[in-house]
Formats: C-alpha cells, sequence, structure tokens
C-alpha cells in the first residue's frame, strides 16, 4: 500500500460526511426528501446523498502531486475508503443524535431527520448498509475519475440531464402535452419525476449525445467544432433562428407558472448584463446595484400608476425612454463620489448606496410620495395602444423581457468587442497604464456606471410592470448579490455566462421551492465551489476567441477534447 | 552609430527642439527627486538619461509622460507646456511610454494590448458602437490590421496574437510593451530600461531595433538605460543625472571622458565601454 494515498481519501472522506452531517442537521435533506428524481424510486434527498458519495470518491481520486494519476484500481480503492470513511460519519451522528437530544440546539433536527440518510432502517442494519453504499458509491466516483474523459463524460452528463428534466417536471410535461405529445409525456413522466424507463431513455440519448459532440470518430463533431469556432456561418444562422424561434413560443408551451419563473430569470439576466458592463468589463465592483433596480421600479411605479401622487397614468412604453435618461443620471451621480476609490473601498461605499436608496423608499420623509412601506399599487402592465391584450400575465410580460434581455446581449457584445470595451477592460487590469495609453479612465468609469444603471432600471422598471406593485423590501441587498453571483457563476465578462447563470442562479431555485429557504446557503456553497474548481466561470468568456473571429490564422489554439486549451507560455524562438 | 539623420521634414530653424525641460524640480516631501533640470530633446534624436540607481530618472520620465505633476518648472511639449495635463492628455498629444517593470494588461491578448494602444487615435464613440454603425466596424478592423503590422514591426511572431499577454516570454512582453506604445502614434516615445533583463543577443536587437524605430518611423526617443553598451551605442546625447540633478550632458564620447560623471557613476563601466 505504498501510493495508494488512503490516509487523504479518508480525510476527505471524513469532510465529505461531515458536510452531510450538516445539511441534514439544518433539515435542508428532509426538505427535498418529498421532491422525486424518479418516479417511486429515488426521491431528490437520496440522490443528493449518492452525489456527495460519488463526488467524494471523485475527489479522493484525483491525482496527487508526487505519484501522478492513480490506476484504476487505485482510485477505485481510494474513493471506496473515502464514501466508507463518509458512511462511518453520519453513521456515527446518526446514532448519536438518535440516542442524545439535540433539537434545542437545531430546531430541524427533529425525530426523523435521519430517516432520509438511514433508508428508515433500524440503526444495525442501516449502519451496514449506509456503509455498502458509502463504498460502492464511492468506489464509482474513484473510477469515473480514472475513466479517459470521454465516457466520464458521457457518465456525468447523463446524470445531470436525468436529473435536471427530472426537476424541471413542470416545464417539460406542459410542453410534451402541449406539442400534443400526451402519450409521450405520460411515459416520461408521472406523478412529478422521470419514471425510471423514461429516465432510462433521456440518459441513453445524453450520452449518445454527448458521444456525437465529443468522439473522434463521430460524424458530428467535426460539425459542431465548425459551429463553435464560429467558422460554419450557415450552421451558426439555422441554430440562432430555431433557437429564437423557440424562444418566440416558449411561453405558450410552457405554461403560466414556468413562464413566470423564466421572466423572472430574465429580468436577472437584464441585470446581469448591466452588472458586468461594471464589474465584469471595467472591474469596477458595485455591490449596491440593487439602487438602480429600485430606481427604475418606482419610476415606472410613480408615472404610471393612478395610485401615484402624481397621477399621470402615462403609457409604460412612452416614459421609458424618460426612464433611461433617469437612470443614466443616477448612474453619474452614485457613479461620481467614488470614482477615486478602488477595490474594497469602491464594495463597500456602493453598498451603502444600495442601502441608501432602499431606506430612502422606505423612509417617512418620503412617505407622501413614495408610500414608504405601503409601496406603490396598482401599477399597470406594458400595454401596446394598439394591442388589446392582457400584458400583466406571466405569458405576455415575457416578451418584453424577451424583447430587452436580446437588446440588452446585442448592446452589451457590440460595446464588450469595441474600442470601449478595450478601454474598460484596460482599465479594470491596469488603471495608471491605461490611462497613459490615453483613455481618460474618469469618462470610462462614469460611461460604465451610467450604461450599468440603465440596464439595472430597466429592469426595475419590468419588474415593477410584471408585478404591478414596488415595495421598499423587494430592493434589499439581496438582488445586488443574486445578480453578482449570477456573472460570477456564469463567467466574468462573458455574455452567455450571464444567461447560464440567470437561469441556473434564479430560475433553478424557483422550479425547485424547496429550496428557497435554503437560497443562500446554496449560493454560498455554490460560490465557494465554482472558485475553487472553475474560477472562470461556467461559460467563460473567450478572450482569445474575441479577435479571431476575422482571423486567417490556422486553427490550432485549442484542445477541445481534453477541455483544456494550451495556454502554456510558447517557447521564445522568434528570430527578430 | 552617432550618425546624424537629416531628414527633409526637419525644420531648418535651428536645432527643432521637440521637448524643452525648464527648471524641473521634483519634491516628495523632504526628498528632492528632482532639482532645477534643464535639457531638451531635438526632433528625430535619441536621448538617454543614465545615472545612479534613485537618480531622479524615473521621476523625470514620470513628470513627462504626465504621472506626476513637477513641484515647479515647466515642460513643453511640441510647443505645448503639458505642466498640469492628465497622462491620457500626454498620451492624446503624442508620448508614448513604455515602463521600467513591464506593465502590460496581462489578462488581455496581445493583439488587444496593441489595439489598446491606439485608444486615442480612434472616433468611435459609444453611442456610435451600439448602434452598430458601419464607420464603426471599418474603424475596428483598420485598427486590428495596424495592431498586426505593429507586431510583425516589434518582431512578434502572428501565432502570439491570440496569447493572453501574461503567457508571453519576458523577451516578448518587452516588444509587446513597445507595440502598444507605437499604436498611439507618439512622436516622442519614453523607453525605461527597455533591455532590462535581457540577455546579451536580445539587448543587441532591442538596441538595432530603437535605431531603426527612429530612422524608420521618425520618432523622437528618451531612453533611461544601465547598459552602457546599449546607451554608448544607439544614443546621440546623454544626460546624467546623480541625486537629482543633471551633473553633465553631452556626446557619448563627452560623457565617457567626463571626470565627474566617471566619479558618480560610471567608473567601471566607463572602462567597459
Amino acid at each position: 500500500m505504498r501510493a495508494t494515498r488512503l490516509v487523504p481519501a479518508m480525510r476527505i472522506g471524513l469532510i465529505a460526511g461531515l458536510a452531510l452531517v450538516f445539511i441534514v442537521t439544518i433539515g435542508f435533506v428532509e426538505t427535498v426528501a418529498r421532491r422525486e428524481v424518479l418516479t417511486d424510486l429515488l426521491s431528490l434527498s437520496t440522490t443528493m446523498i449518492g452525489m456527495v458519495a460519488v463526488l467524494t470518491g471523485v475527489v479522493a481520486a484525483r491525482p496527487t502531486a508526487d505519484a501522478g494519476e492513480p490506476l484504476p484500481g487505485t482510485a477505485a480503492l481510494r474513493g471506496a475508503v473515502a464514501g466508507l470513511v463518509a458512511a462511518v460519519v453520519v453513521t456515527l451522528f446518526a446514532a448519536f443524535s438518535s440516542a442524545v437530544d439535540l433539537s434545542h440546539m437545531f430546531p430541524n433536527l427533529r425525530g426523523h431527520a435521519f430517516d432520509t440518510v438511514t433508508f428508515g432502517l433500524d440503526l444495525p442494519v442501516a449502519a451496514v448498509v449506509l456503509a455498502a453504499t458509502g463504498a460502492i458509491l464511492g468506489a464509482l466516483g474513484g473510477i469515473l475519475r480514472a475513466l479517459p474523459p470521454l465516457p466520464t463524460r458521457m457518465v456525468v452528463t447523463a446524470g445531470i440531464v436525468v436529473v435536471v428534466l427530472s426537476i424541471m417536471e413542470q416545464v417539460f410535461r406542459v410542453m410534451l402535452t402541449e406539442l400534443g405529445l400526451r402519450d409521450v409525456a405520460r411515459f416520461f413522466y408521472a406523478s412529478g419525476a422521470l419514471t425510471v424507463p423514461g429516465a432510462v431513455v433521456v440518459a441513453i440519448l445524453a450520452a449518445l449525445g454527448t458521444w456525437l459532440a465529443r468522439a473522434p470518430q463521430s460524424p458530428v463533431r467535426a460539425q459542431v467544432q465548425r459551429v463553435r469556432a464560429r467558422t460554419d456561418r450557415r450552421t451558426s444562422v439555422i441554430l440562432y433562428v430555431l433557437v429564437g424561434l423557440a424562444l418566440l413560443i416558449l411561453p405558450q408551451l410552457i405554461g403560466r407558472f414556468p413562464s413566470d419563473v423564466v421572466g423572472n430569470a430574465g429580468l436577472y439576466l437584464l441585470l446581469g448584463l448591466g452588472l458586468n458592463i461594471v464589474v465584469g468589463y471595467a472591474g469596477l465592483l458595485d455591490l449596491g446595484y440593487v439602487a438602480f433596480f429600485a430606481i427604475g421600479a418606482y419610476s415606472v411605479a410613480l408615472m404610471t400608476s393612478p395610485q401615484s401622487f402624481l397621477d399621470l397614468q402615462w403609457n409604460f412604453w412612452l416614459i421609458l425612454p424618460l426612464v433611461m435618461v433617469l437612470a443614466a443620471t443616477a448612474g453619474i451621480v452614485i457613479g461620481a463620489p467614488v470614482l477615486r476609490l478602488r477595490g474594497d473601498y469602491l464594495a463597500i461605499v456602493t453598498l451603502g448606496f444600495g442601502e441608501i436608496v432602499r431606506l430612502l423608499f422606505l423612509s417617512d420623509w418620503l412617505k407622501p410620495w413614495t408610500g414608504a412601506g405601503q409601496g406603490v399599487l396598482g401599477i399597470p402592465g406594458p400595454t401596446l395602444p394598439a394591442l388589446e391584450v392582457p400584458s400583466k400575465d406571466p405569458e405576455s410580460i415575457y416578451y418584453p423581457i424577451l424583447f430587452f434581455c436580446v437588446l440588452g446581449a446585442i448592446v452589451a457584445y457590440r460595446l464588450a468587442n469595441s474600442r470601449v470595451g478595450r478601454a474598460w477592460n484596460a482599465m479594470r487590469e491596469d488603471e495608471s497604464v491605461a490611462e497613459a495609453t490615453g483613455i481618460n479612465t474618469t469618462n470610462y468609469k462614469l460611461l460604465a456606471f451610467a450604461l450599468g444603471a440603465v440596464f439595472g432600471c430597466l429592469s426595475g422598471a419590468l419588474f415593477a410592470a410584471k408585478i404591478g406593485v414596488v415595495f421598499p423590501h423587494s430592493f434589499e441587498i439581496i438582488v445586488s448579490i443574486t445578480a453578482l453571483a449570477v456573472i460570477i457563476l456564469g463567467g466574468m465578462g462573458s455574455i452567455p455566462g450571464v444567461v447560464v447563470g440567470a437561469l441556473v442562479l434564479v430560475g433553478l431555485p424557483e422550479l425547485l421551492r424547496e429550496f428557497d429557504e435554503y437560497r443562500l446557503l446554496v449560493y454560498g456553497a455554490v460560490l465557494v465551489a465554482m472558485m475553487l474548481l472553475r474560477p472562470e466561470g461556467l461559460v467563460p468568456s473567450a478572450m482569445r476567441q474575441r479577435e479571431l473571429h476575422e482571423s486567417d490564422e490556422p486553427e490550432d489554439q485549442y484542445d477541445e477534447e481534453a477541455g483544456v486549451d494550451t495556454g502554456r507560455p510558447a517557447v521564445s524562438g522568434g528570430a527578430a | 552609430m552617432t550618425v546624424e539623420q537629416r531628414e527633409p521634414a526637419a525644420t531648418s530653424a535651428a536645432p527643432d527642439q521637440i521637448v524643452v525641460v525648464e527648471r524641473l524640480t521634483k519634491t516628495f516631501g523632504g526628498l528632492i527627486a528632482n532639482k532645477d533640470i534643464d535639457f531638451t530633446i531635438p526632433r528625430r534624436a535619441i536621448v538617454s538619461v543614465i545615472g545612479p540607481n534613485g537618480a531622479g530618472k524615473t521621476t523625470l520620465f514620470n513628470q513627462i509622460s504626465g504621472y506626476y505633476q513637477p513641484t515647479h518648472g515647466s515642460i513643453v511639449f511640441d510647443g505645448v507646456n503639458i505642466v498640469g495635463l492628465a497622462p491620457n492628455d500626454v498620451a492624446e498629444l503624442g508620448i508614448g511610454r513604455t515602463y521600467q517593470n513591464i506593465r502590460l494588461f496581462a489578462d488581455m491578448t496581445v493583439l488587444a494590448n496593441v489595439m489598446v494602444g491606439a485608444h486615442a487615435r480612434l472616433k468611435s464613440q459609444w453611442y456610435q458602437i451600439i448602434l452598430g454603425l458601419g464607420s464603426v466596424k471599418q474603424e475596428e478592423e483598420a485598427t486590428r490590421q495596424r495592431a498586426r503590422e505593429l507586431l510583425d514591426l516589434v518582431g512578434l511572431p502572428r501565432r502570439y496574437e491570440r496569447e493572453l499577454a501574461k503567457n508571453l516570454p519576458y523577451g516578448e512582453q518587452r516588444r509587446l510593451e513597445v507595440a502598444r506604445a507605437l499604436a498611439g502614434d507618439p512622436k516622442l516615445l519614453l523607453l525605461d530600461e527597455p533591455t532590462a533583463g535581457m540577455n546579451p543577443g536580445e539587448t543587441a536587437r532591442m538596441t538595432q531595433f530603437i535605431g531603426r524605430l527612429r530612422d524608420e518611423l521618425g520618432l523622437t526617443i528618451l531612453l533611461i538605460e544601465h547598459d552602457m553598451k546599449v546607451v554608448m551605442g544607439v544614443s546621440e546625447r546623454i544626460t546624467v543625472l546623480d541625486y537629482g540633478e543633471k551633473i553633465a550632458e553631452g556626446s557619448p564620447e563627452e560623457i565617457r571622458s567626463n571626470p565627474r560623471v566617471i566619479e558618480a557613476y560610471l567608473g567601471k563601466g566607463a572602462a567597459n565601454a
């Protein structure tokens, strides 16, 4: 047992076990126990615990600095040991909590909290079952780590797709039914989750898809890569058109509640796009971004609602230009005093500004105008005079949100790939050198704040029109944090990243209502994991790709297969 | 290398000075970094500033490029007094610079670094960019082409253009810094120890390159340099600073034989050069 490294594996198992104990103790696991992933077979809580065990195995089998990549046997052994240790930790704590009443310390640890972990079995039996499951799943994780990249990717993709499709049952079931595929819907879904045969089909399809996109001998792979490298114009255009059409008919397909969820994700998408300009491009860490969201919402509320003191009852679309001008002004007013601040100081001051704006709307001082805690009610939807359609229901408000998201993405994309975007990036990298290359950093900071504010205000305006009421408590710091988390998760400076971040971080939790209570915990865990595993974000901005679409260079930069680009410094050999 | 290059464009009136510095003084608290420095740079000349560490060379540079405001004195660049101007305004007037310890935009691509350098020369405004005007695209394409040409000029292989600046080897980073400075179409280029940390081969190439910049692009170059081979080989005039004061000025030959300079700084270096 020279190079098997079992002690580190045990340590990882210990950490995983403690993490499991933690999420059980706070009641997280129990909350999701009623949600199923596979009908009548697998609950979400069991899946979560199983995934923790597998992940433990994966981590335990990672290559070490001295011994390198472990052999499959070693990897499996390490994974098994780690999984076993995790199981032992959980069993011990389950035994402890059943012997000693800890419920006064952990209010969520009532009686049956550990039943989900012990499968409702008696402790001695459960201990054996748990240990065996832990070891097996851990070993699986270890083997998964030791497999070549392609099979691993196929298995992981299949697993993720099954879980996500199952969680999004509400969306897909309605969608299939709407498409007239009632029988298909019945085959895949039953009582809120994927059926077992459905899951098998989905898993096979997902694995097959991964293989087609990745395997060297696959007929589709070359095409996929050409689309990625943007050399195949035609296929990209077809894809864009298809995605566009899908987006247009989406609300009709998925029904009311999912449309509402997508709408909320869209609002955060818009916030993310704006904050991305300020933080991602210009590098100005703004923690008070919610201020602009609030200003946008209140502007619309006051100018459109019949219950506002202004009693103007203007049309939403008519006042939008005015809201945008107001927003840009607000951005400059808030931006100007903090121009000289950098980094942490800027973050703290903007955090303060965000709170100030909220407290102003909440204050008695402004009560005659903003209604303080009672807010402003009766905000009409964004009606178009020509269209006599309801505009506030989720399926309708979806369209203005979609419109502004697309518009915002185009604007952000153009700015990012221009003189302005480069100036922002340069400022973020080294402010004084940026100045010495002729960039007026004051102006560019203000521009970033103003444009970011316009995005934030638009999102706020749509928010007000969507829910019809504004209260100060809708504009708490959590909005800023979520918007920031969206761009960190997606990848700083990346527009596709913002889309993914908004859908994952805002859309998914709303579909998983159970998570709501633990939203901050999940955000925290996700952000820590991101910083450790993938600090560049899920869909990182293609820094390198930025300059290359007009390029005539041969494509030798990327090694897609391994998912690693050859970013190492090339050896100097340049003849002068 | 002290061949006088008289170009047709040069004015016939007395030596045309692109930079005139008069009685320049900079103090930091009680420390006098530059004291009553007078010096001039003729147009299309290569002028070096030398002196022991802490002599105030970089302080002088930072005042010319607008980072520091002089305590008193004046700096006239191409007929404009630049005292009081912000660095970006100075850059726009046509002064480009490199840094003693390389300061590239590390997480931007090589090509983007050069394109940022062209910032002050570009006209696209943010609202034009948002509207996606054709002129914006044209300018962008022209800038990209020009940046590639500059990469060729400084001898950076094309295959590096999409690489992040931080991934380049040291010598190439120095070249990239020069390319970025050149992208702003400067009239005066300030090079702060351009051969620091280079091996003899790279140093020789850089020295040659500095000569070419003046000869081919018609730039005026102000150089801070420690390597006496470079200084003596490339510059027409040398200004020597010591403890913030100018102690000598003249041609390489004059400096080489100036007893004050030998005493203050050159010493061993003079024998080697």
